[in-house]
């Protein structure tokens, strides 16, 4: 890991290290919430990609994109910070690095199962000696996630030490969140959720709340705006409610 | 024929190797009247079908070279190039791409979208052309043309429709339902070619009425006149047809259609689409190059009295000299005409100008803007464009990829090496990424291209077309070399010792350029190098690049920055500032962290899904970067960016870790640094080779 690669770190993810450890921990279910078309693909990627430059390696799932489509994401994602930065020219080393610790694999015309999915790390781990510390669920259809299912994943991610995350999409119409609890359909399992944000557009802006951590609901305003380009923390740009 | 250009189509038709595309051509030709008896790829009756018109190709049942041919349908004058299905031959699909209009998509309706189908639309994606999709083979057993319609969406990203419905399927594939005019269509008679309307049956009835629903949905997100009428539940075939025909233009719809071509079902439907949903040339934008406006990029109108500006894209060597194959763009092409060759700016007369029909061709006099023909007796390259008195344009220039492999050859006799000769050069104006030419060294004639299958046909073809027969070496690996950081130079030349001397002194820096192309800067100020002697600097950097320290392949991606120097009243020259240059090169190349680049090449390797463990390990085992996989119906796909070096024999070693049923596909993806061992290795063998002439 070089100190670019830790200078690049712009994830809401950094929030969440405690004890040096970057992100939740080991089998720990991260979920990311906001209505359509806010940016919670921009966000798993962005958590991809914070993985990635704190030396981690990434398993990416999908049912709806395909290979090329997700690496984009990355690519695109990593060019616009490297601008940021005026970096690019360590582009190409920097894609080498995260595409040798970075897995993607979709699912043509099925969903996700928990047994196709250790099936998959299985393969990994046996053919490839790939262990991912981070899963990466996107575009989970939580129809075919039960609660029961959720929790066999999490016991599946705790055994190799990877914590997972999701998005999950709230509607406009829909019921508000009861006190206490996560907005619908999150809170059909909510109790396995270990961390949430959920996103907020304001202003043509991102507004990051937090509103579970450490198993606990907290439901608070992190005073952050997030960049609604790449979905990550901007330094100095933060603003009072 | 209609002299309309919007009854103009240019297609391909573009697909994995057996999807069926030379028998769909085949049944297109008979229907359209272009041949009166079909004959399948491989027949029994030993004719092959008539575009594979190469030998090589009917022997290998794969089409090799594009063969251009042209059908009336319907008033609709259709110009169809035949795509090679392998991915070595990819410059030929490429090239079709820059002058087609639109493509149709074969697919197979048991395979579905498989690997050269990816690379195949990722280049019609580059290209941006607009297609439609036909799922062939729906009488085989285990066909699901809407599993393949929602693969299009699932693995291409597609925004896939179905159009049509299959009537039964396998050995009950009977015809297929039109979901604009909500009818089935049958196709009758001993070839399919009496077509019947009917009422949907029955049972088929809710199926289609939903996936008419769809078909709107999706074909209303480009019209809001349909969108309004589908709200009023008035939606008319020609509101659908247009709205769908919005959509595959922006390339953002892929209207899929459905048949059999060995069965003689759905062609006539599929050609209908074609007239009905790819573009014609005028709705296609077209750029070019005015070199007279210093290179400045102008857009071309299909406009048959403008300037003629034709593109040639093909050659071929056929018995009355080479046939050149040109799209003309703008104005018009008539025998006894007198145009220009832009590269060589010399005057061509037209003499013969042919319509092409696969090996056979028609006279004709003259040819629109818009139209693809061949004319004979013109000397030229493919990429090379002609144009009428007026500005010198150039078309766009077409993405050749670099060659990355190579491989000597020799002759076996003098009778051979005139062939030989004969055949490289015929080789090398037909295909802009076969490369020739003579080791200094070895003085052996290494022959470059895209990769191993590639060469073999060149290698083949000089045998039967020319009957040189050579002798091969082994295939060699195209490395470069490159540096990875900034390296001063000050180097003074001085030769004063007597006579006429040589002095130049240059000063500056070399670094890695950006867009990994050659760059060379000029930053002297108050004349310290006097502006005569710039380029002789420019051109000792250039020439330093053709030979690297390492390992003696060429030198990329180096910006070259001359910041101060001094030169002699006397003494200097051209000469001695191009010396200096090398020298000074040489000094700072070794500073400059220099590192050997090795091809790497996208595999995607595509079998039953119990072997995806067996293609992880045998790419980890090639040093492949494995990018991602895909599990879709018992099937999987990996994807992965491996060493070239590490690709020699790979089918063999596939084919006996999967029993035969898996299968790869590989394009050129980038030049990446070697890793230590490797380039330790290949400094190893360069120097011992050294070393073995030294002592030779």
């Amino acid at each position: 890991m070089t100190n670019l690669m830790i200078s690049l770190r712009r994830s809401p993810r950094t929030l969440l290290e405690r004890d040096g450890h970057p992100g939740p921990g080991a089998g720990k279910l991260g979920l990311v919430m906001a209505r359509a078309g806010v940016g919670k693909t921009a966000f798993l990627t962005g958590i991809g990609i914070d993985a990635l430059l704190s030396g981690q390696k990434v398993l990416h799932v999908s049912i709806e994109r395909t290979i090329d489509k997700i690496r984009e994401w990355y690519d695109e994602k990593l060019v616009e910070m490297l601008k940021r930065e005026k970096k690019l020219e360590h582009l190409s080393a920097l894609q080498l690095t995260m595409e040798r610790n970075r897995h993607i694999h979709t699912f043509v015309g099925q969903g996700f199962s928990v047994e196709r999915i250790r099936h998959t790390l299985d393969l990994l781990r046996d053919a490839m000696e790939f262990v991912p510390a981070v899963i990466i669920l996107d575009r989970t259809e939580y129809t075919e996630l039960n609660p029961d299912s959720i929790a066999e994943l999490k016991a599946v991610a705790a055994d190799i030490g990877a914590e997972i995350w999701m998005a999950c999409r709230t509607h406009r119409d829909g019921p508000p969140a009861a006190p206490g609890h996560l907005p619908p359909p999150a809170d059909g399992f909510e109790d396995l959720v270990d961390v949430a944000f959920s996103l907020v557009p304001q202003d043509a802006k991102v507004r990051l709340h937090v509103i579970k951590d450490q198993q606990e609901m907290v439901d608070k305003d992190l005073n952050i705006l997030l960049d609604p380009q790449t979905l990550l923390l901007v330094p100095g740009v933060a603003t009072k409610k | 024929m209609s002299s309309d250009i919007n009854k103009i189509r240019n297609i391909g038709i573009s697909a994995h190797i057996d999807s069926g595309k030379t028998t769909l051509t085949e049944r297109i030709l008979f229907y359209t009247q272009r041949i009166h008896a079909i004959h399948d790829v491989k027949g029994k009756d030993g004719v092959g079908a008539t575009m594979d018109h190469m030998e090589l190709e009917r022997e290998r049942g794969i089409t090799i070279t594009s063969a251009a041919t042209y059908v009336e349908w319907k008033n609709h004058h259709i110009n169809i190039i035949d795509t090679p299905g392998h991915v070595d031959f990819t410059i030929e699909v490429e090239r079709s791409l820059q002058v087609l209009d639109g493509a149709v998509l074969v697919l197979c309706a048991v395979a579905g979208v498989q690997s050269q189908s990816i690379t195949v639309d990722r280049q019609m994606k580059r290209y941006k052309v607009p297609r439609i999709a036909f799922v062939n083979k729906c009488d085989r057993s285990g066909a699901n043309p809407q599993r393949v319609s929602r693969a299009l969406r699932d693995k291409l990203g597609h925004n896939s429709v179905l159009l049509q419905l299959p009537i039964g399927l396998e050995a009950k594939f009977e015809g297929v339902i039109d979901l604009v005019e909500m009818r089935a269509i049958y196709f009758r008679g001993d070839n399919g070619e009496q077509i019947e309307y009917g009422e949907i049956p029955a049972e088929l009835l809710a199926e289609a009425e939903e996936r008419r629903v769809e078909l709107i949905d999706a074909a209303s997100m480009f019209s809001d006149e349909l969108m309004e009428a589908a709200l009023e539940d008035r939606a008319t075939p020609e509101l659908i047809r247009a709205a769908v025909r919005k959509g595959v233009l922006s390339l953002e719809l892929t209207p899929v259609f459905m048949g059999s071509a060995y069965k003689n079902k759905g062609i006539q439907p599929l050609m209908d689409a074609v007239t009905q949903y790819l573009p014609d040339p005028t709705d296609v934008p077209i750029e070019a190059i005015d070199l007279d406006q210093d290179d400045a990029m102008i857009e071309l109108h299909p406009d048959p009295e403008a300037q003629t500006v034709a593109y040639a894209f093909k050659l071929d060597e056929g018995r009355y000299g080479q046939l050149t194959f040109l799209r003309v763009y703008q104005g018009s092409l008539s025998k006894g005409d007198t145009v220009h060759q832009t590269r060589t700016r010399k005057k061509i007369k037209i003499g013969r100008v042919v319509r092409m029909h696969a090996d056979k061709m028609e006279d004709i006099e003259s040819a629109s803007a818009g139209d693809i023909v061949g004319i004979f007796g013109i000397d030229c390259h493919t990429g090379d464009t002609f144009t009428g008195a007026g500005p010198r344009i150039n078309m766009t220039s077409m993405y050749v990829p670099d060659p990355v492999i190579s491989l000597s050859v020799h002759p076996v006799d003098s009778k051979a090496q005139d062939n030989m000769s004969k055949a490289l050069s015929r080789f090398t104006k037909e295909d802009p990424t076969f490369r020739v030419n003579l080791d200094p060294e070895s003085n052996e004639t290494i022959i470059s291209g895209m990769g191993e299958l590639h060469l073999e046909v060149y290698v083949e073809r000089m045998k039967r077309e020319y009957t040189a027969e050579v002798e091969t070496g082994a295939p060699q690996v195209a490395y470069r070399e490159a540096i990875a950081r900034r390296a001063d130079f000050d180097y003074l030349h001085k030769k004063q010792t007597g006579g006429s001397g040589q002095y130049a002194k240059v000063v500056g820096y070399i670094e890695p350029s950006t867009d990994g192309e050659y760059e060379f800067v000029d930053k002297i100020r108050g004349g310290r190098i006097p502006t005569e002697y710039i380029p002789a600097c420019d051109k000792g950097f250039r020439s330093s690049l053709d030979k690297g320290s390492l390992i003696g392949f060429p030198v990329v991606g180096v910006r070259a920055v001359l910041t101060d120097g001094n030169s002699h009243a006397v003494d200097s020259s051209d000469m001695a500032f191009l010396t200096a240059s090398r020298m000074a090169f040489r000094e700072a190349y070794k500073k400059a962290s220099p590192r050997i680049l090795e091809p790497v090449m996208r595999v995607s390797v595509e079998g039953p899904g119990e072997f995806q463990g067996a293609f992880y390990k045998s790419l980890m085992q090639r040093r492949g970067t494995v990018l991602g996989s895909t599990e879709d119906a018992g099937f999987a796909r990996v994807d992965a960016d491996v060493p070239l070096a590490e690709m020699f024999g790979y089918s063999t070693d596939l084919r006996s870790a999967t029993q035969g049923k898996a299968e790869f596909t590989m394009e050129f993806s980038k030049y990446a640094p070697a890793p230590k061992e490797v380039s330790e290795e290949l400094l190893k063998k360069y120097r011992t080779n050294a070393s073995d002439e030294e002592d030779a």
